[in-house]
């Protein structure tokens, strides 16, 4: 009895504070609340059936683009170790040949060799006659990412005063292809995921409708608004979708500690965004796809 | 308060239908009378904006619901209550849940839907009901509950398609003098029957459907006269 009346006291209170349209707004919004509440209590075990199916389907979603960021980073930053080397004609101004390449988009640095020390250099890795130095001067070049070496260099031949170029060609095909085959990986997955919850959520809903489809026949009749139909199903839809993300961040965190073993082995520190990218992207893929899927399934079977 | 003009309804080639021209004035009680297929059902229908017209205008209380945006229909229906004849309750909802569901979508107070509701719930004889379920009330009861449902906004017009359809003549008889009460508070009913009974017992005006054309109006009439 005491409970009740201090319940009550304290409803007056907060009531008190709110301008009488809010109030109605909030009351609205309470009771939608309510019946989404009675969906999710009237759908039983097979909420735990959906939220399952949809954490199964974020966390492959999830575990993926977190390699593919890891993966990423790491071919990223080998494509940064890998240089172009310019060998430059004994005429040439030097000067003005690195100023050119320092000109180059996506260079990221330009490194003077002159032709002494690399004879120098050569002279003590290997055993040379003593013969006049027949190197000429080099530029050492780095790119910023792998997959603008190639234009780099195309650029670099084309300044008057640089007689050849070399590059690891090899590795920088090898790491432009492992590079493609992370993104296209990473994309279908996108994609495969966001269709995946889409019909899951449209068949759920469409389940939750058929199983209350007299209520809201009823509901519409008696004049109740479109919004207050609609509302309760898509925000079932989109609690589905937020607990199978919750879930599915569990084993999110778990791939990290392989990876960062990974990015160990290479040297490379991994990406400090990738974790909250990928779980903020998780959530938002599994509330809005979800919340989307219901949408597209009221429209579908009912006429709000 | 209702008025149509010219108002056809065609379902494919097959008229529903046909230049209905009819103007029910505010506070009037009237039957909808005819035999199965007249149109009765389909006016009703398009009264409430279930159904559109094919052609003509129907306006109600001076808006043109013809042209009505689909967002505002459960605007229109909330200014009506509408009567049907397999009375439309959740059989899973207590009475007073069934009359106060429609009012909680307003965001109105608790206080205010438990007098609104339990003031319906008087009207129609059944304020000692309030917890029961549907499915343990007579039939007549349940389109009393109906009642109560149609009438908890207030509205100023009520709308019955066949309330004593499936009602024995001691309920029809209860039913529609409760409509007629519900009549006596300014409230405009328009109730579509073919209970030539009622019709002759009530003397109300009688609009007559036959082959989707109006075939008689008469002021205090009767079923066949």
């Amino acid at each position: 009895m005491a409970k009740g009346k201090t319940r009550q006291k304290l409803k007056q209170t907060v009531k008190s504070h709110i301008p009488k349209d809010w109030l109605t707004e909030v009351r609205i919004f309470y009771r939608m609340l309510i019946e989404t509440g009675k969906g999710i209590s009237q759908a039983g075990l097979i909420n735990i059936a959906i939220v399952t199916t949809m954490a199964a389907i974020l966390t492959i979603f999830g575990c993926l683009f977190r390699s593919s960021l890891s993966f990423q980073t790491i071919v990223n930053d080998l494509g940064g170790t890998l240089q172009i080397s310019a060998y430059l004609d004994d005429s040439a101004d030097t000067k003005a040949v690195i100023s050119r390449v320092k000109d180059i988009p996506h260079v990221k640095s330009v490194k003077f060799i002159p032709k002494d020390r690399s004879w120098n250099n050569l002279k003590k890795d290997i055993d040379v006659p003593d013969v006049e130095n027949p190197l000429p001067d080099t530029l050492h070049v780095k790119v910023d990412v792998v997959n603008n070496l190639d234009d780099v260099l195309f650029k670099i031949k084309e300044i008057n005063g640089v007689n050849d170029t070399s590059y690891a060609k090899d590795w920088v095909k090898k790491l432009q292809t492992l590079n493609k085959v992370s993104h296209t990986v990473t994309f279908v997955v996108v994609i495969f995921a966001c269709l995946l919850t889409l019909i899951i959520i449209n068949n759920t809903i469409q389940l939750v409708i058929q199983c209350r489809k007299e209520e809201i026949e009823i509901m519409r009749l008696m004049g109740v608004s479109n919004w207050y139909i609609k509302f309760p199903l898509v925000l079932q839809g989109a609690i589905y979708g937020l607990l199978g993300a919750i879930i599915s961040i569990f084993p999110i965190n778990a791939i990290q500690v392989y990876l960062f073993k990974l990015h160990d082995f290479f040297m490379i520190p991994p990406f400090v965004l990738a974790q909250p990218i990928v779980i903020f992207s998780v959530l938002a893929v599994g509330v809005m796809f979800s919340a989307g899927g219901s949408l597209i399934c009221i429209k579908k079977h009912l006429r709000v | 308060m209702i008025v149509l003009k010219d108002v056809t309804k065609q379902y494919k080639a097959q008229p529903a239908l046909y230049n209905i021209n009819l103007h029910i004035r505010p506070g009037e009680f009237v039957f909808l009378t005819g035999p199965s297929g007249a149109g009765k059902s389909t006016l009703m229908k398009m009264l409430y904006m279930e159904e559109r017209p094919t052609r003509g205008t129907i306006l109600i209380g001076g808006i043109n619901i013809g042209n009505l945006h689909p967002n505002k229909i459960p605007n229109l229906r909330r200014c009506m209550g509408i009567v049907f004849q397999d009375y439309k309750l959740l059989q899973n909802h207590s009475v007073y849940d069934n009359i106060a569901y429609v009012v909680r979508t307003l965001g109105i107070s608790s206080r205010e839907i438990q007098a609104r509701v339990h003031s319906a719930l008087k009207v129609v004889g059944l304020d000692d009901k309030a917890k029961s379920k549907p499915t343990e009330l007579s039939g007549g009861e349940q389109q009393r509950v109906s009642i109560a449902r149609a009438i908890v906004n207030g509205p100023p017009l009520l709308i019955a398609d066949e309330p004593t359809g499936n009602l024995d003549p001691s309920n029809s008889k209860e039913i529609m003098k409760i409509l007629e009460e519900v009549n006596q508070r300014g409230i405009t009913v328009l109730v579509s029957t073919h209970d030539s009974n009622m019709v002759n017992y009530l003397r109300k005006r009688v609009v007559a459907l036959r082959d989707g054309q109006i075939e008689k109006d008469q002021e205090a009439g009767t079923y066949y006269g």
